[in-house]
């Protein structure tokens, strides 16, 4: 029989690291993402993800149930990441589409221009999110692939809304300028994801 | 209309009403550095919601459980130790006190020894002679008295002794109080 959420999560405060093994299934994926966008590297973000998950079980007594899970889990790997940032200063997001390899392809069994196009785009977004501050770049995250309103980004990062909202605009600008930057620079791979972004883009 | 405002019409959130949409469009068309700036931003926007979502490689639950037996293992020993270390600080600080005291005993030894030996002889002389008092009047008694009112005798003298002890013990700790 297939458990609801609010039975699993039950079930993992009284103790059951099995039932929240299934949440773990559950959500690893957008925790994951979260991490590798934070951090960069499938390694950072798998340890960062396991980490996320090790901290929401033991801190299960103080989760709010009127509270959303995803959202809270969300923000706990978001926090962590952030603190991970500070403390390692991770600056390995390079223009080099073959380090952004992933730890599991996206897709069983695409075709090597699919692979190939999708290292490209992945290298992309971590070289234009680089240059972000760490809250930014939660910021960031969290609006455009999680599609949090500022006042969920504020509950998550701390901040008031207003601040969100200055930060992102001041985020989209510094992308906007690194994209244009990167397209005038001659990394052939990264140029030539660029270009097709940009055909797709007057197409649609 | 200013620069600045195109500029954040194309970097905000927000929806623009169709007056608005009509003012950028038109800027759009004059301005290459607004132009430029809105396809970056468009272009961005395209590429984070086409770029492949990062999964990590399978069995990710599974190596979680691993890693929280792990964690769990690691507490539980933090908290062995934890509780060893405070018995023991909590014995060592027992045994120093009790080590400190017993020291101070010992240097009185002697004269506690000698104090006490003084005492039991104290109390074997007092019982010899009351013994020596009390086993005539006893024998006397026995034969005058009937059994009755020798019982009613020596209720009488324990209730008096039980008094006298009272009353010995008030009055000297009243003393005590006084001095």
């Amino acid at each position: 029989m297939c458990k609801t959420e609010s039975q699993l999560i039950a079930e993992a405060k009284a103790g059951n690291k099995e039932a929240f093994s299934e949440l773990v299934e559950k959500y690893q994926k957008p925790v994951f993402s979260v991490c590798y966008r934070m951090l960069g590297t499938p390694t950072a973000a798998e340890d960062a993800a396991q980490e996320a998950f090790i901290r929401a079980y033991q801190a299960l007594d103080r989760y709010d149930p009127e509270r959303s899970f995803a959202t809270w889990i969300l923000s706990i790997a978001s926090n962590y990441s952030i603190d991970q940032l500070r403390k390692k200063k991770v600056t390995i997001l390079s223009m080099d589409s073959d380090k952004h390899a992933w730890l599991a392809p996206p897709d069983p069994g695409p075709s090597p221009e699919k692979v190939a196009l999708d290292k490209e785009k992945s290298a992309l977004v971590q070289a234009i999110l680089a240059d972000l501050t760490e809250t930014d770049r939660a910021a960031v995250i969290l609006q455009y692939w999680h599609d949090y309103s500022y006042e969920e980004i504020a509950e998550n990062l701390d901040l008031s809304s207003s601040a969100v909202k200055s930060r992102l605009f001041r985020a989209r600008k510094l992308m906007a300028e690194k994209w244009q930057e990167m397209q005038l620079i001659s990394a052939p791979n990264v140029n030539s994801a660029a270009k097709r972004i940009a055909h797709e883009t007057s197409t649609i | 209309m200013k620069h600045q405002q195109f500029e954040n019409w194309i970097l905000m959130d927000e929806e623009l009403n169709k007056e608005q949409q009509r003012d950028l469009h038109g800027h759009l068309k004059e301005c290459s550095q607004c132009q430029a700036l809105f396809q970056a931003n468009q272009q961005i926007t395209h590429l984070f919601k086409t770029a492949p979502e990062p999964a990590p490689v399978a069995g990710f639950s599974t190596r979680w459980l691993g890693q929280i037996d792990r964690v769990e293992k690691r507490k539980n020993r933090i908290i062995l130790f934890s509780s060893l270390g405070a018995i023991s600080l909590a014995t060592l600080i027992l045994l120093s006190t009790v080590g400190l005291e017993l020291r101070s005993v010992v240097g009185n030894f002697p004269q506690m020894l000698y104090e006490l030996v003084t005492l039991i002889a104290n109390w074997i002389v007092f019982l010899n002679q009351m013994s020596d008092i009390i086993t005539p009047l006893f024998r006397v008694g026995a034969k005058l008295l009937s059994p009755i009112w020798l019982f009613i005798i020596l209720f009488g003298l324990s209730g008096i002794t039980a008094a006298w002890t009272v009353k010995f013990y008030r009055s000297r700790g009243m003393q005590k109080e006084l001095n």
